[in-house]
């Protein structure tokens, strides 16, 4: 067990956490700036440790791929850079003796469609990609992705990492409108929109399940360094389980 | 458009949710201040060609931020000044004379739905025969309560604010964490080149016209967190201010953020009238910040 606490110290100790002022409110944590999935459980546990502080002076704490930024009242903050590095120490003295965190580990299983009439963008993709359509679907539901951070419209999750193999580039020209719960491809991203909405991204088949609900106590399905698999269903599954307005 | 804003919704970040509320704070807070209503009530934020309103009961009302000649039953009324109307009175808006942003405050709670803690909406916007129940509040209005002392001292410090917000064509903003990818050019053409606020501007963003801005080397950025300020520069070299219902995160180069005392100014600022940029530090724009908000306490 003591050897375990050691590895688990080496580990998170190799986390060199910046601080950079981002103007006269807000202040920004950074590591170095990379799609890397393993810094994800990084940022999660930080970012959880400074929500768990219940600071008065933070309005927000918006974690991305390699930053976690603080919004802050500037009535109640003073000196917003020893402020940030205090938070640091206090952050990785705590981070030593605590486990790492279950819900790391939890995978949220989400259901998609992959009926042409839903996946706009499959026909092309496969002629693009010189591979079938069901094999793009297999390669799809193969992985196991992590949601990097959320953003662009509310409960929008950037999920990776796409197989190479599928990655399509998103459309140069925006479509006017997407539907809610559309499942996209970005590069070597993949995502879903959880409300209709302009949007660039590659379609290729679309989840029944209400991805944003404005219901306070539900509210976004996904959070940053939540696990994500998705799997094939059918066009009669999806009509059974559809949760969006169409 | 014209909708019902308060300082907006903070907390929800994380999950993409914008922040909202008004976009010249310092005009929402002098117009709640002034009819006696805490400085962070909601407010109806108006945009010229700006919707009119019917009063079904007596109110004392206040109109502050942009001029756009306020009209109440044909007779015009002054800004910044708690006017009382009476049931049947008509208010209309006849021309945008100065600044972008209107905000009438009316004694009282407005009663509206919240969502998550606040009453700003980034979808709806107020629309013809929309009704709302003004709930009376407790305590006096501060202007009113003490004629003699108090009055001059706000009235001292609505002219300060007004001048502050109207009679300024100098924006200040702190270097941001791409500032030093810029080209050498394009810094200079930042400090020393007029920028004008473009008629692509809302609540999201507002864009510039200026100079073409360019980096030293075509990048592509990791998205992170932006901020109302937040001075983005887009692959077509034009640069785009974020304003109150901008993304959460943003992946184009972050050169700099307006400081939030100056960012009325530029909500304010009409197309036709050019502005500078200038740099300031942290500590000086926070104190700024500081002294203005006493105004209002």
């Amino acid at each position: 067990m003591i050897q375990y606490f050691k590895t688990m110290t080496k580990i998170f100790t190799n986390f060199n956490w910046k601080v950079q002022a981002l103007g006269d409110h807000a202040i920004q944590f950074y590591l170095p700036e990379k799609m890397d999935s393993a810094m994800i459980s990084e940022i999660k546990c930080f970012h959880d440790f400074i929500f768990s502080q219940q600071l008065k002076e933070i309005k927000d704490i918006i974690p991305s791929y390699h930053t976690i930024t603080l919004i802050y009242d500037i009535e109640l903050m003073h000196e917003p850079i020893e402020f940030a590095n205090d938070l640091i120490e206090k952050y990785k003295s705590q981070r030593e003796i605590d486990l790492p965190n279950k819900e790391v580990n939890k995978i949220i299983e989400v259901p998609v469609c992959y009926d042409e009439n839903f996946g706009i963008d499959l026909i092309n993709m496969s002629t693009k990609l010189n591979l079938s359509i069901n094999e793009i679907i297999k390669i799809h539901t193969e992985n196991i992705y992590q949601v990097y951070c959320l953003g662009f419209m509310p409960g929008f999750a950037y999920m990776g990492d796409v197989n190479i193999k599928i990655q399509t580039a998103r459309h140069a020209q925006p479509r006017k409108n997407v539907s809610a719960g559309s499942v996209g491809i970005a590069g070597a991203q993949t995502g879903i929109y959880p409300m209709h909405s302009p949007g660039g991204w590659q379609i290729i088949g679309r989840t029944p399940f209400k991805i944003f609900d404005k219901d306070p106590a539900i509210l976004s399905k996904f959070k940053m360094g939540d696990q994500i698999k998705f799997y094939s269903i059918t066009r009669a599954e999806f009509e059974s389980l559809n949760e969006n307005e169409l | 458009m014209d909708t019902l804003q308060d300082k907006g919704r903070y907390g929800f970040q994380h999950i993409g949710i914008p922040p909202c509320g008004y976009l010249d704070y310092l005009s929402a807070q002098l117009a709640n201040v002034i009819v006696g209503n805490p400085k962070e009530a909601p407010i109806f934020e108006l945009h010229f060609p700006a919707s009119s309103f019917i009063f079904n009961e007596a109110h004392t009302i206040c109109i502050s931020g942009a001029n756009f000649v306020p009209v109440l039953n044909d007779k015009s009324i002054v800004l910044n000044t708690p006017i009382q109307v009476s049931k049947n009175d008509i208010l209309h808006f006849m021309q945008p004379l100065l600044g972008k942003t209107s905000y009438l405050s009316i004694k009282g709670k407005i009663d509206s739905i919240a969502w998550l803690n606040s009453k700003s909406d980034f979808s709806s916007q107020l629309k013809t025969n929309d009704q709302f129940n003004i709930i009376a509040r407790d305590g006096e209005s501060k202007i009113n309560s003490d004629k003699t002392e108090e009055q001059e001292s706000k009235q001292c410090n609505i002219n300060d604010i007004q001048k502050h917000i109207f009679n300024s064509n100098e924006i200040r903003f702190i270097p941001g964490p791409q500032w030093n990818d810029l080209t050498n050019e394009s810094i200079s053409n930042i400090l020393k080149q007029p920028f004008n606020t473009s008629l692509n501007s809302n609540r999201m963003g507002y864009t510039l016209k200026g100079p073409s801005l360019e980096l030293i080397e075509e990048k592509s950025y990791l998205s992170s967190a932006v901020t109302r300020g937040t001075m983005q520069l887009l692959p077509n070299g034009e640069l785009i201010v974020l304003m109150a219902n901008h993304q959460t995160i943003g992946g184009y180069a972050n050169i700099g953020q307006i400081i939030l005392v100056d960012l009325p100014k530029l909500v304010q600022h009409k197309s036709d009238t050019p502005f500078r940029f200038s740099i300031i530090n942290a500590e000086t724009a926070q104190s700024e910040y500081k002294q203005m908000q006493k105004c209002f306490s």
